[in-house]
């Protein structure tokens, strides 16, 4: 049983200008004014109600900042919701800020094994799939090498080769569709076809339009944090290219 | 406290892999390896004997076990402290991926930092075995949960140095000069006897670091366990450290990931 419930879910979170205060800045600033720092709140999801069961594919679109990503995270449970009610049935495994998650100063295999662990496989369950890991990545004798040494390239195939390799119940997919080169790209679609197959529940945001349409069973919009329209994927995927640009949608 | 406990202990492999890849990392870089961290409270301790013993009459038997078991003790506390700073940092990445419980980062600067004590204190045992004769079973045996309870001390610092360093960058920096002074307020190069009857004796009254010294001075160097004062002390100050981590790592848990 998988299922993603949200009920009416808010999130607002404070940033402050210049980052992070120095202690020093603190206290003299306590003593003398206030505001040289001045705290921004960003009311990053307003009122987002979502059911989501077992056997569906979500699929999320919107313009940058819309909050696509932020709600990804909420589901995920990273970013907890300010208000309303957040309920979640099943093991998740989330695919985002992909090449992120590695020790730079330990090689490949050692990072499989880490992540791994992350994703919470134990040293029995991962041994098994390591070579398979190591064999989709491609990179051969580069994983005896730190990982610092990698290129952006390399060190998101290596990434997607791991991630990839468990079977999760419920799936969260943040714009992963295009990585690596060509060839590894087409070698990505076909794996990430084959985990949509496996996993029960797949919530993803892309900006690949035509793939949203192929991929998901229903589309949502996000339009400054609230749920604009939501519906079949076709439908909604038009009415946003409608809104964006309606000379060119009509053609 | 008890469900925290085992939701960390379910990630053991996560952790203990961040561990290993640490200690890896950091010995492959040298030729000597683990003798590397050694090395430096070995040279002080050296260099120190050599020093005092031309000007101050010291008895080098005493003496070289004495400042050895303080530089380790303090080298742990400071490393729990300072490292400690940036251990939500390093963990940065898996805290904006996954919703681990956040006392996993800090957890990993302490077992690394309680490696290199334990490697310091079989050293230590050594030294003092070979320049004081063996000490009691007993006194050995109390180095044991000493060991635990500097763990989990350490461990409790490094949370609470962390979180502060989240919230204000220069936390590091301005440890780094509180331990330089305390270091001088602290019976490390000299005895607490030493300053017995001056008018600032009573500042090593108030030294929350002295108990922890005390705990793994007096079985290595008087060969029996360390007094009950010295062990509730010791223990009073876990405790607060304890309750203060854990308050801050309820509190924190949900809304650290918006301050990184």
């Amino acid at each position: 049983m998988a299922l993603i419930e949200l009920d009416q879910v808010h999130l607002e979170f404070k940033v402050r200008q210049f980052k992070r205060l120095t202690l020093k800045e603190f206290v003299i600033r306590g003593m003398f004014s206030r505001s040289a720092n001045p705290v921004m709140h960003v009311h990053a999801l307003k009122g987002v109600s979502l059911r989501v069961t077992e056997g569906e594919r979500l699929g999320i679109l919107g313009h940058n900042g819309a909050g696509k990503s932020t709600l990804l995270k909420l589901l995920a449970g990273v970013y907890p919701p300010t208000a309303g009610q957040r309920r979640v049935v099943g093991r998740i495994s989330s695919l985002f800020d992909i090449a992120l998650g590695f020790e730079p100063d330990s090689n490949g295999w050692d990072n499989i094994f880490n992540r791994g662990y992350l994703q919470g496989e134990t040293p029995q369950s991962i041994r098994g799939k390591v070579d398979q890991i190591a064999e989709f990545s491609e990179l051969g004798q580069f994983l005896d090498m730190p990982v610092r040494y990698y290129s952006a390239g390399m060190m998101v195939r290596l990434a997607f080769s791991i991630a990839t390799a468990i079977e999760p119940e419920i799936l969260i997919v943040d714009e992963v569709l295009s990585v690596g080169d060509l060839a590894f790209q087409q070698k990505a679609a076909r794996r990430i076809r084959e985990m949509m197959a496996k996993a029960r529940l797949i919530v993803m945001v892309s900006h690949d339009l035509e793939s949203l349409i192929n991929l998901s069973t229903r589309c949502i919009w996000l339009d400054h944090g609230s749920i604009k329209l939501e519906g079949a994927p076709a439908e909604v995927v038009h009415a946003y290219q409608h809104y964006f640009a309606p000379t060119a949608a009509a053609a | 406290m008890f469900t925290y406990l085992t939701r960390l202990w379910d990630i053991r492999h996560f952790w203990l892999s961040l561990v290993r890849m640490d200690l890896r990392t950091r010995y492959r870089r040298s030729v000597l390896g683990l003798g590397w961290s050694l090395l430096q409270p070995l040279t002080m301790t050296l260099v120190l004997c050599v020093v005092f013993a031309h000007f101050v009459k010291v008895d080098v038997r005493d003496y070289v076990p004495h400042l050895l078991t303080g530089l380790v003790c303090w080298n742990f506390l400071v490393a729990c402290s300072v490292q400690g700073c940036q251990s939500f940092f390093l963990g940065e990445q898996y805290i904006r991926q996954t919703p681990l419980p956040l006392g996993v980062y800090p957890l990993r600067t302490a077992i690394g930092a309680v490696f290199h004590l334990s490697m310091g204190l079989l050293v230590l045992l050594l030294v003092t075995g070979i320049l004081r004769g063996p000490a009691s079973p007993y006194a050995y045996l109390s180095l044991l949960p000493s060991l635990a309870l500097l763990f989990v001390f350490g461990w409790s610092v490094a949370v609470l140095a962390g979180t502060a360093n989240v919230f204000f960058q220069d936390t590091q920096h301005l440890a780094e000069v509180g331990f330089q002074i305390l270091f001088y307020l602290t019976p490390i190069i000299y005895r607490v006897e030493d300053l017995a009857g001056h008018q600032l004796g009573w500042l090593l009254q108030l030294n929350p670091v002295v108990p922890f010294l005390q705990l793994v001075r007096t079985p290595l160097l008087y060969g029996t366990p360390p007094s009950i004062g010295v062990l509730a002390a010791a223990c009073g100050l876990t405790a607060v450290a304890v309750i203060a981590a854990s308050a801050t790592l309820r509190k924190m848990q949900d809304t650290l990931v918006f301050y990184l």
